[in-house]
């Protein structure tokens, strides 16, 4: 396998290639920017999930789903042009194992997050707040609970598309 | 005395959890699991041993906004039906442990065993019509996996799907018999119920208001047929009784649980607890008729099979049909039929299908016509089949003897009473008792004479799988002494007060019962007498009886298997349904799905009377009408695109005007997302378009004009849902709420728990206030994504696996 992280298998020209490169960490942080200012602004879980699976939608169609599994994933990658199951070096687990992981990971944080509530014999899904004064730089804190059940829906939309996209991409 | 809530939910909850972990389980132990499982069921059959001699009712709430409430109903006959099937739970789970031992799908077969034994508890306690209903196709369901336990076999598949189309197509006749008699209940009793038994509102205690009521809404015979055709299909009762034969493909411990114990018990059962509630001359009639043919055609059926478990699945559709037919008799002789041959039968058959496992275990052949002389090699087996056997022939003094007995009595009893054509109810029994003696004779004789050539060196078979059915011979064995016993003078007390309140269960008011030896020449005496003699003397011609019946059932016309079988295969080879809706086309599946969706709604609406509001006013702001302008241009210049990438292209312009259009309504969550999404989208399709061919290809003029009628038909449905919706005001709108409790209150503490606490009232909505909601639909996300894997990216592994 050849460490060259360069896309093999698309024919996307230059300009787009370097774009995709400058871009995609700015739509990752602006993702990251959403779901955090969510509760007080807008944004939220839902809309910076779709905005994360933008940015790798397009490292997908510029760079190719290889570029993606061994760079992004390290992952050993058989071309699946190749026919399939003859013996068991090609039959790895697919890559949408990997974002299966996210959305149940994301689905078990945001029934977790109700289940904390209950915890405290509040109903299911109660949120509370916390505010914290005095935090170095910040000062001023205000922690909501909803921001893990907001990071459960975030996981699960970023898990979720990307399984989609992956299956239907590899198609 | 009261019954517990606390054990009744136990027991229900009991087999569901232990299923449940069951997979789990049998990763760790291994096969042994089959002990777990006994033991679940032994645990089962002691809480409600220790519900012994309460009665009643207990409730909890389980859809309040439809007022549906799972009520438990404890009395005699539920106590009998949940005994039996714990109680033969445990020695098949034991039996199951040796004879499973070389089969496949260990973990699926206790896991479903379970999950029907907890449904058939379900059934037996349930005291709602709804919770009957739903544990009641629950059984069905199990018995299918169970019936198709081999999965790679045709037969087991035919079978398994024949046992499945017809007890769940019962199942639907019974639930509108239900909705029936819940809305007459409304008529009747002030509000509409479904609670069947143990309040004062119940159907049950209200029974002669309730035929009334039916009775002057002409709906008597209609629920009386249809309750009947659920039972029917359950029980196996001609001419439902097709599927019973098919349904031995199944491993035989689950023949002996499901299709001879308990699951087909659940029919008569069902009629058992309906008998206070419609018990009239019309039922009589319907249910004595259908049971006593049953009871003869069956045993004929009987008569004929070669193959021992099929032999002893005709005689479980014929001994149901004597249940069924004491249940449909109204004196209170049939009461004590039905309740004393419930129990009678779920000893001796569940005993005998044992038995035939342990011969096509250890012999290695089910057919009568190879196999002989076992009982050199298989003593224990042989004594358990003779107890057995006798029982089920109605020889003195084994157990079914006593019931047929009553059945006798019953039947002339009617006779008597009646006079003219019911004297054929008598004639009937008698002729098919002979048949039933005929071939329990023979299945007891497989066990005389020499053994055959054929037959290699028969084992003895394992501990676990003599025992069970030991013990079941034991327990048959001691309720045939009690009638002798009886005779003399010492009673069976206990068993006969069990009965007696079982009796009074389906409907017999103080009644005494008790059994015993006939010491006097009595009509019923006679007819048993008249049974055992006719059939000792033509067992002789067996063989030349056997070979009557195959000719006259080899006639199509009269097998109902025919018409089963005409249809299926009518309904395979048929291009009505494959031509017009399954064409495997999606443009077809949208047609008939959009058309259906829209129709429904649009019904819906003439349905409920809604009145489309007129609409007052169309000012705008000029930003807002360039805006949706664009918006309908590009809709329309989509239609119109050349390409591919033209399409998108234009389609992405009307999603952007729809962004800039949440922007001036001052929604900019609602912007933000419609713009992310439809950037995704475009990318998606960019992906895919390489894919497609670049232009679209010609278009004739009929399929334009028939999509482009759908295409309006959904238009104006959804123009139409958006108007109905958004005109409707609540009277206490929600939104000030949200407006008071989003934010940050001016005064707060270092924690907020009344308040959301965040500037955005969106986003509060949505992981706050509807929190559940938002749960819901990334349940749906992820659900998506799954069923994703499994078709797209899983769809090549289940066809080589």
């Amino acid at each position: 396998m050849s460490a060259d992280p360069r896309p093999t298998d698309s024919d996307t020209t230059i300009i787009a290639q370097t774009s995709t490169r400058v871009v995609v960490p700015i739509i990752l942080l602006v993702a990251i920017a959403l779901l955090l200012q969510g509760h007080n602004l807008p944004g939220g879980g839902f809309i910076a999930g779709v905005l994360t699976v933008t940015g790798f939608a397009l490292i997908y169609i510029i760079y190719g789903l290889r570029y993606v599994e061994q760079g992004l994933l390290h992952r050993t990658v058989v071309p699946r042009s190749l026919p399939a199951g003859d013996d068991e070096s090609q039959a790895g687990p697919p890559i949408s194992k990997e974002f299966g992981e996210i959305f149940t990971t994301g689905l078990a944080l945001a029934a977790g997050s109700g289940l904390v509530a209950m915890a405290f014999d509040l109903p299911f899904l109660s949120q509370g707040v916390l505010f914290v004064e005095g935090l170095p730089l910040y000062g001023h804190v205000e922690f909501a609970s909803a921001l893990a059940f907001d990071l459960g829906v975030y996981l699960v939309v970023v898990g979720g598309l990307l399984t989609i996209l992956a299956v239907v991409g590899a198609e | 005395m009261q019954p517990s809530q606390g054990v009744l939910l136990a027991v229900l909850a009991l087999p569901f959890l232990a299923a449940a972990v069951t997979p789990l389980l049998y990763r760790v132990v291994g096969e042994r699991v089959a002990y777990f499982a006994a033991a679940v069921a032994a645990g089962a059959f002691a809480l409600i041993a220790s519900q012994f001699g309460t009665h009643g009712t207990v409730s909890l709430q389980w859809i309040p906004a439809l007022d549906v409430s799972l009520a438990l109903y404890v009395d005699g006959l539920s106590l009998l039906l949940g005994l039996i099937v714990s109680g033969v739970g445990v020695l098949i789970f034991t039996y199951s442990g040796a004879y499973m031992h070389d089969e496949p799908g260990k973990a699926k077969y206790y896991t479903t065993l379970l999950v029907f034994m907890g449904a058939m508890l379900g059934v037996a306690f349930a005291a709602d019509l709804l919770a009957l209903f739903v544990f009641w196709e629950l059984t069905s369901v199990s018995s299918f996996i169970l019936i198709g336990h081999y999965q790679d076999q045709d037969d087991s598949q035919y079978a398994a799907r024949k046992a499945m189309f017809i007890t769940v197509a019962g199942g639907l006749f019974m639930l509108v018999g239900f909705l029936l008699l819940y809305t007459v209940s409304g008529d009747v009793l002030g509000e509409a119920t479904f609670r069947l038994v143990g309040t004062e509102g119940a159907l049950i205690e209200n029974a002669g208001a309730m035929q009334e009521g039916l009775r002057s809404a002409g709906l008597f015979v209609p629920v009386v047929v249809l309750i009947g055709i659920g039972a029917a299909a359950k029980s196996a009762q001609v001419p439902l009784h097709i599927w019973l034969p098919n349904a031995m493909e199944a491993p035989t411990p689950v023949s002996a649980f499901l299709h001879s114990a308990t699951m087909v018990k659940a029919g008569v059962y069902l009629v058992g607890r309906f008998r206070p509630l419609l018990g009239t001359p019309e039922w009589e009639l319907f249910f004595a008729t259908l049971g006593l043919l049953t009871m003869t055609v069956a045993a004929i059926l009987a008569v004929a099979a070669d193959d021992i478990k099929e032999l002893l699945a005709y005689s479980t559709a014929s001994h149901l049909g004597l249940i069924i037919a004491g249940f449909g008799l109204q004196s209170v002789y049939g009461a004590e039929t039905g309740a004393f041959h419930i129990l009678n039968h779920a000893l001796f058959k569940a005993a005998l299908f044992l038995v035939a496992g342990i011969v096509a275990h250890e012999a290695g052949t089910r057919l009568l016509s190879e196999l002989g002389g076992l009982w050199r090699a298989l003593p224990i087996t042989a004594a358990v089949a003779a107890i057995a056997a006798l029982g089920m022939a109605g020889l003195p003094p084994f157990n079914g003897f006593y019931s047929k007995e009553l059945l006798f009595e019953a039947t002339y009893h009617a006779a008597e009473h009646a006079g003219g054509l019911w004297w054929l109810l008598p004639a009937v029994a008698v002729f098919g008792s002979i048949f039933t003696f005929l071939y329990s004779i023979r299945f007891l004789s497989l066990f005389a004479g020499e053994k055959p050539e054929a037959i290699e060196h028969v084992h003895s078979p394992p501990m676990a799988m003599l025992a069970p059915p030991v013990l079941l011979a034991t327990l048959a064995g001691i309720v045939g002494l009690g009638g002798v016993s009886a005779t003399a003078g010492i009673h069976l007390g206990p068993l006969e007060h069990f009965i007696e309140r079982v009796v009074e269960a389906v409907g017999a008011s103080e009644p005494h019962f008790g059994y015993h030896l006939p010491t006097s020449l009595t009509p019923a005496a006679g007819m048993s007498a008249i049974t055992i003699v006719v059939g000792a003397v033509t067992y002789p011609f067996y063989g030349r009886i056997a070979a009557g019946v195959q000719r006259l059932i080899a006639i199509d016309p009269i097998r109902p298997n025919f018409y089963y079988d005409g249809l299926v295969s009518w309904l395979d080879r048929t291009t009505i349904v494959s031509g017009t809706v399954h064409t495997g086309r999606l443009r077809t599946y949208a047609t008939w799905f959009f058309l259906a969706v829209a129709g429904l709604a649009i019904a819906g609406y003439s349905g409920a009377g809604v009145v489309f509001p007129a609409i007052s006013s169309l000012a705008a702001e000029p930003a807002m009408v360039i805006v949706l302008a664009v918006a309908v241009v590009a809709a329309l210049a989509v239609t119109r695109a050349p390409s591919h990438i033209a399409g998108v292209l234009t389609l992405s312009i009307l999603g952007f005007m729809v962004a800039i259009f949440y922007i001036l309504a001052s929604a900019p969550d609602l912007a933000l997302t419609q713009l992310v999404i439809e950037t995704l989208v475009l990318v998606l399709f960019l992906l895919i378009l390489d894919h497609l061919p670049e232009f679209y290809g010609e278009v004739d003029r009929i399929r334009a004009l028939r999509d482009g009628a759908v295409s309006a038909v959904v238009g104006i449905t959804v123009f139409l849902t958006v108007l109905v919706s958004t005109a409707a005001t609540p009277g206490k709108p929600i939104a000030q709420y949200f407006i008071e409790r989003a934010g940050v209150p001016a005064e707060h503490g270092s924690t907020l728990l009344d308040f959301g606490g965040g500037g955005n009232i969106v986003n509060v909505i949505l992981v706050d206030f509807r929190a559940f909601d938002t749960m819901g639909e990334i349940s749906v996300i992820a659900m998506a994504a799954l069923s994703v894997i499994t078709l797209i990216a899983m769809r090549e592994r289940g066809e080589t696996q």
